[in-house]
């Protein structure tokens, strides 16, 4: 299977590998897995008091295309609202990174992903704001850094 | 999935069941492989010996199907009418995923730290792990027969049997690559 350039040069220099603390109430985790071919990522991000992606780390055990599909996810996240990062359609990165038809799977694994971390994320903010108080209705303060 | 891939027990002559003889079905490729040859065709006519070809084409890839249990598994399900495939299957559960992402991890600080008797050791593990996988399996196909929605629920099963079986192929990599090193 030929890769893209794009493809080889996130395989080969991916970007914000790593981990976040997942105990973290800014933290934001997403794990998904493709059953077709038992590979598996990880996605984090850490989400500012307005709503920003501050960081993205991700952690993939898969192909050169799942590889690269996370990493450009978290170049492309980073500094976007979480709104504006869950618009991201996995048809932009197969786009992005030229992927083949038998990679495309790489590119929803990478959107289920964002989604997965930013809904981890929003649930977290939802149990903190019922912690704070179920009747308030400005949404509870993270706390402080 | 071809027709060729749905017939795979058909083209060795054998009764489709997930717990199959691995001598049975070695055997049946050795026999067939034999009887179809190029040498038995030399002198035949081109048309026959193509036909020999092909089908001894067919024989190689049943057999590899068969050989591999997840391929068996997914060849008896779409043969009995139960969908497999990436967006056709549950989604794995959060338990699994957590799981598999920190034994892969495990496996890849090992794989760093040049650590080859910890690679042993976790490959130990995950093969007590794929043993009762199997065996499960194994019960479910017989209990379910050809009963599309007991079937069913195998996929599970066989979705936790394709992480691991994704395991040991890194596994084995991380072996190859540490032992030449």
């Amino acid at each position: 299977m030929a890769y893209s350039d794009k493809v080889i040069e996130h395989y080969e220099n991916p970007r914000n590998v790593g981990t976040l603390d997942k105990d973290d109430a800014s933290v934001g985790t997403g794990l998904v897995g493709a059953p077709a071919c038992g590979d598996v990522m990880r996605l984090q991000i850490k989400v500012n008091d307005e709503g920003v992606i501050e960081d993205a780390k991700f952690k993939t055990f898969g192909c050169g295309s799942a590889i690269a599909s996370s990493s450009l996810a978290t170049e492309w996240i980073k500094g976007k609202t979480i709104d504006e990062a869950e618009t991201i359609k996995n048809t932009a990165i197969v786009e992005e990174l030229n992927l083949p038809p038998v990679k495309i799977h790489c590119s929803v694994l990478a959107e289920d992903a964002i989604k997965s971390a930013i809904a981890d994320f929003r649930a977290k903010r939802e149990a903190k704001k019922e912690l704070a108080g179920a009747d308030e209705e400005q949404p509870a303060t993270p706390p402080a850094e | 999935m071809n027709t060729t891939a749905n017939n795979a027990f058909e083209t060795l002559g054998l009764e489709p069941r997930f717990d199959l003889d691995g001598k049975l079905l070695a055997e049946r490729h050795r026999t067939l492989s034999g009887k179809l040859h190029p040498d038995r065709y030399s002198g035949r006519p081109a048309s026959e010996r193509r036909m020999a070809l092909d089908r001894a084409i067919q024989v190689n890839e049943a057999y590899r199907q068969l050989r591999d249990p997840v391929r068996r598994a997914e060849s008896l399900l779409t043969a009995m009418g139960v969908p497999v495939g990436e967006q056709k299957e549950p989604k794995a559960s959060p338990s699994l995923l957590m799981e598999m992402m920190e034994v892969r991890e495990s496996l890849d600080e090992a794989r760093q730290q040049k650590d080859l008797d910890r690679v042993g050791a976790l490959g130990e593990e995950m093969r007590g792990r794929e043993e009762a996988i199997m065996r499960r399996l194994s019960a479910m196909f017989s209990e379910a027969g050809d009963d599309p929605d007991q079937l069913k629920a195998a996929l599970p099963i066989l979705g936790e049997l394709r992480y691991v079986r994704r395991f040991f192929e890194e596994l084995e990599a991380i072996e190859e690559a540490l032992m030449d090193a």
